[in-house]
């Protein structure tokens, strides 16, 4: 229960693996001493002021919506780790070239319409994409799958249609907003993107003679897991904070003005980090906004939140991190307010 | 983070996880009830790559990591963080959210309801708190009026004034996007918070019965403690005392 000391280990840590990867250089383990020096620290603490902290009515919600979130998405992350070590050992190279247009402009939009295939939410989309950049596909492709996987799959849109019964324009608005951010923020990298940006992979790709294939995928598979169950923590722990300390009643403020209103939804949905096949009913729920702004938070939601920029900061760097989830955000809000406009 | 602490860091997510799900309800206080399976399923992958990892990768992982420049037998120091739930789940697991998040949280919206069917004439009548809501605020036959009303739920205390909500907390995915229902309790004194109880009255005669204007609110008669349910997270009709 030492999460003070985590927590201030975090930023240190942050920082640090980006350019040890950088250097291709081992990211070694935290020494023994002060692995020790930590935990009878933490002890120390804990003893001296007595468990009744974590029990306050805050930080017990706290460490409850914290839990609820990394247990909801460890599955699907685990899904996600194991696709992608399946890709990466198992899948021949030039498979996704082949059946992906050579095209890079072609293959982005079909590569959005593929996100269909990944069910579930979006925290198994990253792994499953930096796992396609390693076989080759074209980034700007792998990132239109990244975006619309966890948006535009039969069990979200389900739960969009549940949750607003006779409203099946919601759906349809949903289905393309998704698709239509995603496609462009496919091109956006094609015409905009650096490939300097992303963090160099330090995996070596693919199968390599000479090694069990088993012994990689697993070794492979846990080292993917430990990274990115790690940065999972962090945003759910980013997460749960914006969670418990945002009052709703600070909501009614801004259900007023229709662009305010559109812009808190979309920052709400970045802040509070529920899950794609939840936020049709928390939107549902927030009946004060109109349904645009509704439609915007389920637009941004699965495509930028806490815990996906920290999984994406794990996976490709905090550089890519920070200017794609910014973009992602503005695409997101436009796509969603032009067919909202339209649709709704 | 070196091979031996990995190894520990699987084994104890996947026991974390097992304890969860699998030995304990205790992940009815976080996730849905249908998430279980899939969480057993992690726990034993987890459990297995751990063990696995113990096992087999005994014989020089040195000479393997030095073939291609990479080492997996090291992960990278965020891994720590992993140890946080896992040692959560094990020995100190956060109880299931209540007064603290209902008094912040936003009310559920109460579905429309197209037509009310004749209320069983049931003495007291066994009801959930949206049930009742939707009858107080919707039923223009105005059914529910003289009835008497059974409902359980926990207690969430009213700001300054005193006096208290009879409360349900209802998410769809996880405890992260928690809805909730509240029902304004008058005639009886406040109980502590996050008290599970059962209450039987009648509606409180506030605005018109059956538009938006009545306030879901219930006079009294009686209250009882009941124990907390193993699935908090649902708004269930209280069991009938036979």
């Amino acid at each position: 229960m030492n999460k003070t000391d985590e927590l201030v280990g975090v930023a240190e840590e942050v920082a640090l693996v980006a350019p040890a990867g950088h250097q291709g250089r081992r990211v070694t383990g935290r020494p023994l001493p002060v692995v020790i020096v930590t935990t009878v620290g933490s002890v120390a603490v804990l003893s001296l002021t007595g468990v009744g902290w974590l029990n306050q009515p805050a930080v017990a919600a706290w460490r409850t919506v914290c839990l609820a979130i990394t247990l909801q998405a460890l599955p699907f992350l685990l899904l996600g780790t194991v696709l992608s070590g399946a890709i990466n050992a198992f899948v021949p190279a030039d498979l996704f070239t082949r059946i992906l247009p050579r095209r890079p402009a072609l293959a982005v939009p079909v590569a959005g319409v593929a996100g269909v295939v990944l069910p579930g939410c979006e925290c198994a989309s990253v792994p499953v994409a930096s796992s396609l950049i390693r076989r080759g596909v074209t980034p700007s492709a792998a990132f239109a799958f990244l975006l619309s996987a966890p948006a535009i799959n039969p069990i979200v849109l389900t739960a969009t249609a549940v949750a607003f019964p006779g409203n099946p324009a919601m759906v349809a608005a949903r289905l393309l907003a998704s698709l239509v951010t995603a496609a462009a923020m496919g091109w956006l990298w094609l015409w905009l993107g650096r490939e300097e940006w992303l963090r160099p992979s330090v995996r070596h790709t693919g199968h390599r003679s000479g090694h069990s294939r088993r012994r990689e995928f697993r070794l492979g598979f846990q080292h993917d897991f430990l990274h990115a169950g790690g940065f999972l923590v962090l945003g759910a722990m980013a997460a749960a904070t914006f969670n418990v300390a945002v009052p709703r009643s600070v909501l009614d403020t801004f259900s007023g003005s229709p662009w305010l209103s559109v812009l808190f939804l979309a920052a709400l949905a970045v802040l509070l980090a529920v899950c794609s096949e939840a936020d049709a009913f928390v939107a549902a729920s927030l009946t004060g906004f109109s349904p645009t702004a509704r439609l915007v938070f389920m637009v941004v939601g699965p495509m930028v939140d806490l815990k996906l920029i920290a999984l994406q900061a794990g996976t490709f760097g905090r550089s890519f991190a920070v200017r794609f989830s910014t973009a992602t955000t503005l695409v997101a809000v436009a796509a969603g307010v032009l067919i909202g406009g339209a649709l709704l | 983070m070196k091979r031996h602490a990995q190894v520990l860091l699987l084994v104890l997510t996947g026991l974390g996880l097992l304890h969860a799900a699998l030995f304990s309800d205790l992940c009815l206080r976080y996730v849905k009830e249908g998430l279980r399976p899939l969480l057993i399923a992690s726990g034993v992958l987890l459990l297995l790559l751990g063990l696995a990892g113990a096992a087999l990768d005994r014989t020089a992982p040195e000479a393997d990591a030095h073939a291609h420049g990479h080492d997996h037998s090291t992960a990278p120091r965020i891994a720590w963080l992993l140890f946080l739930p896992a040692l959560s789940l094990l020995l100190y697991a956060p109880p299931a959210l209540g007064a603290y998040t209902a008094s912040h949280a936003n009310n559920k919206a109460v579905p429309k309801e197209q037509r009310f069917d004749p209320l069983p004439a049931t003495v007291p009548l066994p009801m959930t708190l949206t049930d009742f809501t939707a009858r107080v605020q919707q039923d223009g036959a105005q059914a529910i009026k003289g009835r008497s009303i059974r409902m359980t739920g926990f207690v969430t205390p009213v700001g300054q004034g005193g006096g208290w909500y009879l409360t349900r907390i209802i998410f769809t995915c996880c405890a992260a996007d928690s809805q909730s229902v509240k029902v304004r309790m008058y005639g009886t004194s406040v109980l502590p918070a996050n008290t599970w109880v059962a209450v039987t009255g009648t509606w409180h005669p506030e605005g018109r019965l059956g538009t938006k204007s009545a306030t879901a609110a219930l006079d009294v008669h009686r209250t009882e403690r009941i124990s907390p349910p193993v699935n908090a997270y649902t708004d269930d009709l209280p069991i009938t005392p036979s």
